[in-house]
């Protein structure tokens, strides 16, 4: 077993954490003050890469395995969380899904876009009485000869605002399906923008549908198949999630350290009190703990076999784990821990939503245990 | 110048849930309170003496409550409140009292203090909505009343207070002594002072008259009203209904409230 | 043992309530949005006799004493935490500084306006270099005939730009640290050289100004010294221990809203068919939070009930800030995971109780300086010294 990085994916690690540290980091105050999403740092991203991670260099893309992939999360994470998750959700929710379960003309046709910076993928599953209850959804997609009228309405749309291409759960005849669905479609509105806690940078909106014409070409997989593609999209946005926990947490520590060597009370730095040096110690070990399951669920990924279990497991207890994290470094920082200028302020507010988003960790917990049972021969409810 | 207010203690309405599916009121907080009825006689008697500070002669206003031995907390707030005495009416023979026995208890007790130039009560209580104390003491005392009152000043010749009336108000001169019953959105309680509250409870007294000391008997006593039952009215069908597409509707309401003059 | 609140606290705290839910509670989001607390407010809450809430009634105050406090802080602390902040700094350790330390002529010129409401107070201790660290202050104050001359500057001092009195901490002679070197002066805001530096843009309490005040040739005359010259250290402890009790008050407030909408919300939120309430994920976080609540609320009112009756409290009142602050922390960290989505969301009031408690395991004392504190005072007896 040899857990070495290859020499290609330390060259991107390296030059993913270049880009962020000289690129993104230094903006991350502003975007988080201004609520602004990095357009202009996310179009210079595209060069690098940052779109087309997933997509197969035989499509002009990057063609990265998953865990390159978590390794690039990573680094956008510990530079800025909020374009991290912005650039997750397109990868993970959108093009990967498009790669995986769309037509060759499908492919064809959106891929270039969204690869090239042209067009930002958004995921639109959420409804106001559908939440942790996904597959309660009320969006309806009722057929009308070559297309399907879409009605209803999303929330909590990460990049709807910017997005150029939604993809929608909706139910059709034969169950839940997903469409993509451009977004200057007649019919299709980008409401109200969220005001968060954190992840001010992300763009999170409602969409609302009201009879927007999509082609059955663009319904993506078949009819009643849609929550197998969102819950497989989930695998990858766990994962993510999970990366970005690890980014995040990282940086938070690389902040604490570094204040706690220069800040003197009682005559030394707090680095030399017991309290603060176990701080330290017990986010790295957490750090170290959530490094093993991202990268234990990513070779799961790359080597082909179901890691749905142990995103969710990733997810679980890197979301909690970022919040303990940067709760106990926030506290490292005293009174300065709380004033804007100092980053570790909002990397709490921005880890606060990792047990929120992607499936709250309540549902997480569900998911693990029912796969439990399942294989002791039992169903659990939620 | 003496003002006396009758005042009331009730259940808190806000801890009363009513469910007329289940056909009962559920009491899920007992809590009581000083009615806000009561709340807004003694801030109509309080703008009355702030009103007059310049003028001649001592002020003073006195807090009556006909009720339990925990009334006491609704007199201790009044006194918070800013009023100069308060007095209990408590026996355990007024506990059946319907409100024209309450009425003959706080009539009782307005004539042992020897009677007053303005009593103030609040146009209803929160509890009961009966209405009746106010008019009731006016009747026993002799008085004039005004009811319905939103504003209150003294005068030469005494009392004008404009009260509701039909679709507006009326103007009305009374002279002294006189019964005022007040609505309770035009005199707003003020706040009573912290400093007041601690001083309320430690340093003043509220002396408690019991029937034999307001010389009240079984005869003076007993109830006109008897309780027999306790039901919900049947729910009333009011209102109009509109019915189509919304551009459709809202053309109907909007030709409806014209019609109803609530808008132009 | 009679667990009651006495009737005239009871009545007290109807009487707060009414006033939160009414003069602050729909402004809160405001006060939060546009970072401050309206002047306009805190003169009606001084009106009322909220600004001096323990004080005698001698003094100006509502002679309703560290009890009557705590429940006054509890029902602020319900609302609106930024209020809760300005108050607190100004009844919890400036003017209570005074009333602890002053002479009858302090008390006269400076507690009872202070009291009243008509002078807002701040507490001038924690510099850039001394924040837990509070006896490495540099301010210095030098003797100069009749008066001393302050020079120094302070920082993240609540109230700083709108205190007209603030109590600040100089070093008198650096020769005998801290027992002995540190005095205590009343100094009046509108002195020649007094001057206010940046105002912090904070996660939360927004509503309360933290500010930088800047002493340049202060001059104050001798019979400002508050305390005893040179003892200021224990003054300014003094103050902390009382003021620790209160702040554990406002914690007890936070986590009680935090559980009633947690409540409110469970019951109408429906997921899978039935109310979210019904899940055990969700109720068992509700009675967590039940629990810690009750033990917060009886150590907080036996605490100021030590207080009242001038019993030992040191560890008692580090206790309340210590438990108060988590408390809080951890409730307002359930309701969010609670309500979801919306708990992250600025349209719903949750997020803000999140960031507004965070700052109450820092400040006055961090939750590690508790910590010491307690663990100091228990091994004391046995001679063993624990200290920073």
């Amino acid at each position: 077993m040899d857990l070495r990085l290859s020499e290609d994916q330390l060259m991107f690690k390296r030059m993913f954490s270049d880009f962020c540290a000289k690129e993104i980091r230094p903006r991350g105050e502003h975007i988080d003050q201004a609520e602004e999403p990095p357009v202009e740092l996310l179009n210079k991203a595209v060069d690098q890469g940052f779109w087309a991670a997933l997509v197969p260099e035989s499509m002009d893309g990057c063609g990265l395995d998953v865990y390159t992939y978590t390794l690039m999360l990573e680094e956008l994470a510990r530079a800025d969380m909020s374009t991290a998750v912005t650039l997750a959700a397109h990868n993970s929710l959108v093009v990967k899904p498009l790669l995986d379960h769309g037509t060759d003309d499908q492919r064809a046709r959106f891929v270039p876009g969204l690869a090239m910076g042209e067009t930002l993928g958004a995921f639109a599953l959420t409804e106001p009485g559908a939440g942790s209850d996904a597959a309660a959804l009320r969006t309806t997609a009722v057929r009308d000869g070559d297309f399907y009228r879409l009605t209803g309405t999303k929330v909590w749309v990460g990049n709807g605002g910017l997005a150029g291409l939604f993809l929608v759960l909706a139910r059709a005849d034969r169950g839940i399906t997903a469409f993509l669905i451009e977004r200057d479609t007649p019919g299709l509105t980008v409401g109200y923008r969220e005001k968060t806690l954190g992840l001010r940078g992300v763009s999170f909106t409602t969409l609302y549908l009201d009879g927007a014409r999509v082609p059955v070409g663009q319904r993506l997989g078949d009819e009643g198949k849609g929550l197998d593609l969102a819950q497989h999209a989930l695998d990858y946005s766990r994962l993510g999630l999970g990366a970005m926990a690890l980014g995040a947490c990282e940086r938070s520590l690389e902040e604490a350290v570094l204040f706690s060597m220069d800040h003197i009370q009682f005559s030394v730095p707090i680095a030399q009190k017991q309290i603060i040096q176990n701080y330290i110690a017990n986010a790295k070990a957490s750090i170290e703990a959530i490094r093993g399951l991202v990268t234990q669920t990513a070779w799961l990924a790359d080597s082909g076999q179901d890691f749905s279990q142990l995103a969710s497991i990733t997810k679980l207890f890197s979301g909690h784990t970022a919040y303990e994290v940067t709760n106990k470094l926030l506290q490292v920082h005293g009174g300065y821990g709380y004033m804007k200028e100092y980053a570790i302020e909002r990397y709490y507010r921005d880890c606060r939503a990792l047990e929120i988003v992607g499936g709250t960790s309540q549902i997480q917990q569900y998911l693990v245990a029912r796969d439990i049972y399942r294989a002791e021969g039992l169903e659990i409810r939620p | 110048m003496r003002i006396i207010v009758p005042v009331k203690q009730i259940l808190d309405p806000r801890g009363i849930t009513v469910r007329r599916d289940k056909e009962r009121i559920f009491v899920n907080q007992e809590e009581y309170i000083l009615d806000p009825g009561s709340k807004a006689a003694l801030e109509a008697a309080l703008r009355l003496k702030e009103a007059a500070l310049d003028a001649a002669g001592g002020w003073e206003i006195l807090a009556l409550c006909a009720g339990k031995a925990q009334a006491d907390d609704a007199l201790r707030e009044a006194l918070a409140m800013g009023c100069d005495a308060a007095y209990l009416l408590c026996d355990k023979a007024f506990e059946d009292a319907d409100i024209s026995a309450t009425a003959r208890i706080l009539t009782a007790a307005i004539q042992k203090l020897e009677g007053a130039d303005l009593v103030i009560t609040g146009r209803e209580s929160g509890d009961t909505g009966a209405g009746q104390i106010g008019p009731r003491l006016a009747e026993a005392l002799g008085m004039a009343q005004v009811t319905d009152v939103h504003t209150a000043s003294l005068v030469e010749g005494g009392l004008r207070a404009v009260r509701r009336w039909a679709d507006g108000f009326c103007a009305v001169v009374a002279q002294l002594p006189v019964l005022l019953t007040v609505a309770p959105v035009a005199f707003p309680p003020r706040y009573p002072l912290g400093a007041r509250v601690m001083s309320a409870y430690r340093e003043w007294q509220v002396p408690v008259w019991d029937a034999a000391e307001l010389g009240l008997d079984e005869a003076a006593l007993a109830p006109l009203l008897s309780f027999r039952r306790e039901s919900f009215p049947p729910p009333l069908d009011i209102g109009e209904r509109f019915e189509g597409d919304p551009a459709g509707m809202a053309e109907d309401i909007l030709a409806a409230l014209r019609a109803q003059k609530t808008v132009r | 043992m009679d667990f009651s609140f006495p009737k005239e606290y009871r009545l007290l705290r109807r009487v707060v309530r009414e006033i939160c839910e009414t003069e602050i509670k729909p402004i809160a989001k405001k006060i939060d949005r546009e970072h401050g607390v309206p002047s306009e407010l805190v003169k009606k809450l001084a009106s009322l006799g909220l600004m001096g809430v323990p004080f005698p009634q001698e003094y100006g105050g509502m002679g309703a004493g560290e009890i009557g406090y705590c429940i006054v802080a509890e029902e602020l602390g319900r609302v609106c935490s930024s209020t809760t902040t300005v108050v607190g700094a100004h009844i919890g350790i400036a003017a209570m500084s005074i009333h602890l330390d002053g002479t009858e002529e302090q008390k006269r010129k400076y507690l009872v306006p202070l009291a009243q409401g008509r002078h807002i107070g701040a507490f001038g201790l924690t510099e850039a270099a001394a924040g837990s660290d509070a006896a490495a202050i540099k301010t210095t104050a030098v003797r100069d005939g009749n008066e001393y001359v302050i020079n120094g500057t302070k920082v993240f001092i609540t109230n700083g730009d709108i205190a007209d009195t603030i109590v600040i901490m100089a070093v008198t002679d650096a020769s005998l640290g801290a027992y002995g070197g540190i005095t205590a002066f009343i100094v009046e805001t509108d002195s020649p050289g007094y001057s206010i530096g940046s105002l912090e843009n904070k996660m939360g309490i927004r509503g309360s100004t933290t500010a930088e005040c800047v002493l340049q040739d202060v001059h104050v005359p001798k019979e400002n010294v508050l305390g005893r010259f040179g003892a200021g250290f224990l003054t300014f402890m003094k103050s902390l221990d009382i003021g620790r009790a209160s702040l554990g008050a406002g914690c007890l407030g936070g986590a009680q809203v935090a559980m009633e909408a947690s409540i409110q919300w469970a019951k109408a939120r429906e997921q899978f068919g039935v109310p979210v309430a019904t899940k055990q994920a969700v109720h068992f976080m509700i009675s967590e939070m039940f629990v810690e609540i009750e033990a917060l609320r009886s150590l907080v009112y036996r605490t100021a009930w030590l207080i009242d009756t001038h019993q030992p409290h040191i560890m008692e009142a580090a206790a309340c800030k210590l438990f108060g602050s988590e408390t809080a922390g951890r409730c307002s960290n359930k309701a969010l995971q609670i309500h979801g989505a919306l708990g992250y969301s600025r349209d719903c009031e949750i997020e803000r109780g999140w960031r507004d408690q965070r700052i109450t395991e820092i400040y006055e004392g961090t939750n590690e300086i508790q910590r010491i504190v307690i663990a100091s005072n228990l091994f004391r007896p046995y001679g063993v010294k624990v200290s920073t």
